[in-house]
């Protein structure tokens, strides 16, 4: 049986302001859990509960059953949304520094910050100082602090914010084979594309509490079915409005995105359809985890 | 003592400038690193191997402190900082044995007419005394005398112990006679010849040679330091403003950084809060100590070389104790420095912070300055002494003039200690709730609330 890091019932107020309501979810081993919500949702809050930089009003966070103290978060990755490292040191010193407080002796953290940097295609910029890279490569450092000691779980707050395609796919890859790897991965993003590409689960809350949680299959697969038409020369979905059963998802790249409950009929679209135009395409789909979202937070 | 204190405050302008111009510099380099450098800037060795075990003996504090030495001696301004305080302590030291006069002044003193034995001691005695050697030369005649003082091959002519001829008058600049020596044979022999004229014996001449002088005392108990001891205690005292100073600014701006740039979520992610504070007041203060046990080591060892009347008596005992007064000042001023650190965020937040903080420091100094130059301490001065923010300065100052026992020195500094361990339990406390608070600074009230309740 593979490593848990469990969230029970966690709670946090700032005065009237409630940040984590009852929150309560999972983060299994060799997964990827993507962990969504909109801007003040708890998030952030969540993430730093796990390392006690939060206190909690009520809650607990366990690591395998057992409740998390320092010696569990040695073993522990984190990476804060705003970023975390000194920026006058030397990118190679400061992963070794990172590596050695968690428990790395200084030989081991220098090998191993040599390997990340160099798989994180920052091993030319060891001697520079941090504040001299640029953001996608500060990006990258702080991950390499994040990756040095091994951890068993890594907590990413927002890592691929700011990041070009090229440096999406290293750190996504980078994300994704730590999870085959056996380790817990929880990443917090607005990208939902992304999070659905990269992460086997996704859990999503709203004013600090779980609105959604699950597979990206089993998500995709819930709810509504999802038919996506796309007509000639029609960049609206307008005709698709009066449509009894069918809501418009979205719009995107020319197509329209329907959900259509139970009561739909499919027949009926592709008239409604045809009578706005030449149908081009017309075909059932899975929800996407950006439909899932703000079906989630209605 | 105007010399020294000018020489310092010159330094110390200059190194304030120095910083001044640094910060500038890096500012319009930071707003022009649009883009990374092409090359790596920097490039340095791997880290000693004994600094690793120092850090490792110590756990996660000793890793903290070993970075915070690292990247602190590593610095441009320790190292020029340190080059420069050397360089005026150098100074301080060295400029008034020049100003007095460097070693023995040789003096060819010619004599007409023969000296008597009483005559060479007077002139013995009188060269002792202003650090003069003494060579009499004969003279067969005033007229050969006179061509010797004017082709310069003697400075002065003693005439049948009746007259002193020179070249040039006795205070000339240009005059090769030491006036001091001049000015003391010439009481002298005149004491002598009037000795004769009274008719009094050779014994009765050497009684009164061995006079003894009659006691002075003062209805104060009496005040042991020295002119030189003083002088000493004010460049130790200026020192130990412009380091404590320093050093706790390095604190306050060090914990607001780590809080601005978020590393410190890193870190606490890891370490316990009074974890790293610890590393870094143990790191810094390691860095301060070993700065200043440099520089007195360095004005010991200077002031040995050119013979330094500053470095006499009791004034290495004096600077040995604003080296410990340093020690005590920094671990009480250092936790007050981080906790007030740890509720900003912005360099003009820290500049607020700054002042308040640095009042007592400042007021302790200048007060110690201004009893030192008058080499009176009052009783409340005396109370200051015995307070941990002014302690540093006010207890040095005691020791500088002689005014304070063993006992009380060892009180104070039990004190101090004492105080310390209070104001780090409560600067821990303030640190653990603010570090981690963004946004606005956080006041005073809402940290002394009890936990739970924000």
């Amino acid at each position: 049986m593979g490593a848990l890091l469990q969230l029970e019932g966690l709670r946090r107020s700032y005065g009237p302001v409630v940040a984590l309501d009852d929150l309560s979810f999972e983060v299994p081993s060799g997964q990827v859990v993507g962990f969504l919500g909109p801007n003040g949702a708890g998030k952030t809050t969540t993430m730093r509960a796990i390392f006690g930089l939060t206190d909690l009003d009520a809650g607990e966070v366990t690591w395998n059953s057992a409740p998390v103290g320092q010696a569990e978060r040695r073993r522990f990755g984190y990476m804060p949304e705003e970023r975390g490292l000194y920026p006058g040191m030397l990118v190679g010193e400061q992963v070794e520094y990172l590596g050695r407080l968690h428990g790395l002796s200084a030989t081991t953290a220098a090998d191993a910050a040599a390997v990340w940097m160099e798989r994180l295609e920052i091993g030319q910029r060891r001697d520079a100082k941090v504040e001299q890279l640029s953001h996608g490569n500060q990006q990258r450092v702080q991950l390499a602090a994040a990756l040095v000691h091994e951890p068993e779980l890594l907590v990413l707050d927002e890592p691929l914010s700011g990041l070009d395609p090229t440096g999406i796919e290293a750190i996504g890859r980078v994300l994704v084979d730590r999870a085959r790897a056996g380790c817990c991965v929880l990443i917090s993003s607005h990208q939902l594309d992304l999070v659905e590409e990269l992460c086997d689960r996704v859990t999503i809350i709203d004013h600090g509490r779980l609105v959604a949680s699950g597979t990206v299959d089993e998500l995709a697969t819930s709810g509504p079915r999802r038919l996506e038409v796309r007509i000639e020369g029609e960049r609206s979905a307008d005709w698709a409005r009066g449509v009894p059963g069918v809501t418009v998802s979205e719009v995107a790249g020319g197509a329209a995105r329907l959900a259509l409950d139970e009561s739909a009929d499919s027949d009926a679209v592709l008239r409604a359809a045809m009578a706005a135009g030449r149908v081009t395409e017309f075909s059932f789909g899975r929800r996407r985890v950006s439909e899932v979202f703000r079906e989630s937070l209605q | 003592m105007k010399v020294l204190i000018t020489v310092l405050v010159a330094v110390l302008l200059v190194a304030r400038i120095a910083f001044y111009i640094r910060r500038r510099r890096r500012g319009a380099e930071r707003k022009a690193a649009a883009v990374e450098p092409p090359v790596p800037a920097v490039r340095t060795g791997r880290p000693h191997p004994q600094l690793h075990r120092i850090e490792h003996a110590f756990g996660d504090v000793g890793l903290v402190a070993g970075r915070e030495i690292r990247e602190r001696v590593r610095g441009r301004i320790f190292r020029v900082g340190t080059i420069i305080m050397l360089v005026g302590v150098g100074a301080a030291v060295v400029i008034p044995t020049i100003h007095s006069g460097s070693g023995p002044t040789p003096q060819r003193v010619g004599v007409v007419g023969g000296l008597s034995s009483d005559g060479r001691q007077v002139v013995a005695a009188s060269a002792k005394a202003n650090d003069d050697t003494v060579t009499l030369v004969n003279e067969s005649s005033t007229s050969h005398a006179k061509a010797d003082l004017r082709a310069g091959r003697v400075d002065a002519v003693i005439v049948d112990s009746d007259e002193i001829l020179l070249d040039q008058p006795v205070n000339a600049s240009t005059s090769s006679a030491d006036s001091g020596l001049v000015n003391q044979v010439a009481q002298y022999l005149g004491v002598l010849r009037a000795y004769r004229e009274a008719g009094l014996s050779a014994s009765q001449v050497e009684r009164i040679n061995k006079y003894q002088p009659v006691a002075v005392s003062s209805l104060v108990s009496g005040s042991k330091g020295t002119n030189l001891s003083k002088g000493t205690s004010v460049i130790g005292m200026v020192l130990l403003f412009f380091m404590l100073t320093q050093y706790c600014t390095w604190i306050l701006i060090g914990v607001m950084q780590e809080k601005s740039s978020r590393v410190v979520e890193v870190l606490l992610a890891v370490v316990r809060p009074i974890q790293l504070l610890g590393g870094k007041v143990l790191g810094i203060g390691a860095v301060a100590l070993g700065q200043a046990a440099l520089i007195v080591a360095f004005a010991l060892a200077v002031g040995a070389a050119v013979g330094s009347n500053l470095l006499h008596g009791a004034a290495p005992l004096a600077l040995l104790s604003e080296l410990l007064w340093l020690v005590l000042g920094y671990g009480f001023y250092c936790w007050v420095y981080a906790a007030a650190g740890s509720t900003a965020e912005r360099q003009d937040q820290v500049q607020t912070l700054a002042l308040p903080l640095s009042l007592p420091i400042l007021f302790g100094y200048i007060y110690s300055i201004s009893v030192v130059s008058s080499g009176n301490a009052n009783a409340f001065f005396k109370v200051l002494a015995f307070l941990p923010p002014t302690a540093p300065f006010c207890m040095s100052a005691l020791v500088g003039l002689g005014q304070v026992t063993w006992w009380q020195f060892v009180l104070s500094a039990l004190i101090s200690v004492g105080a310390t361990a209070g104001v780090a339990l409560f600067a821990a406390r303030i640190y653990r709730r603010a570090v981690l608070r963004t946004g606005s600074r956080v006041r005073l009230r809402e940290l002394l609330r009890p936990a739970g309740s924000s």
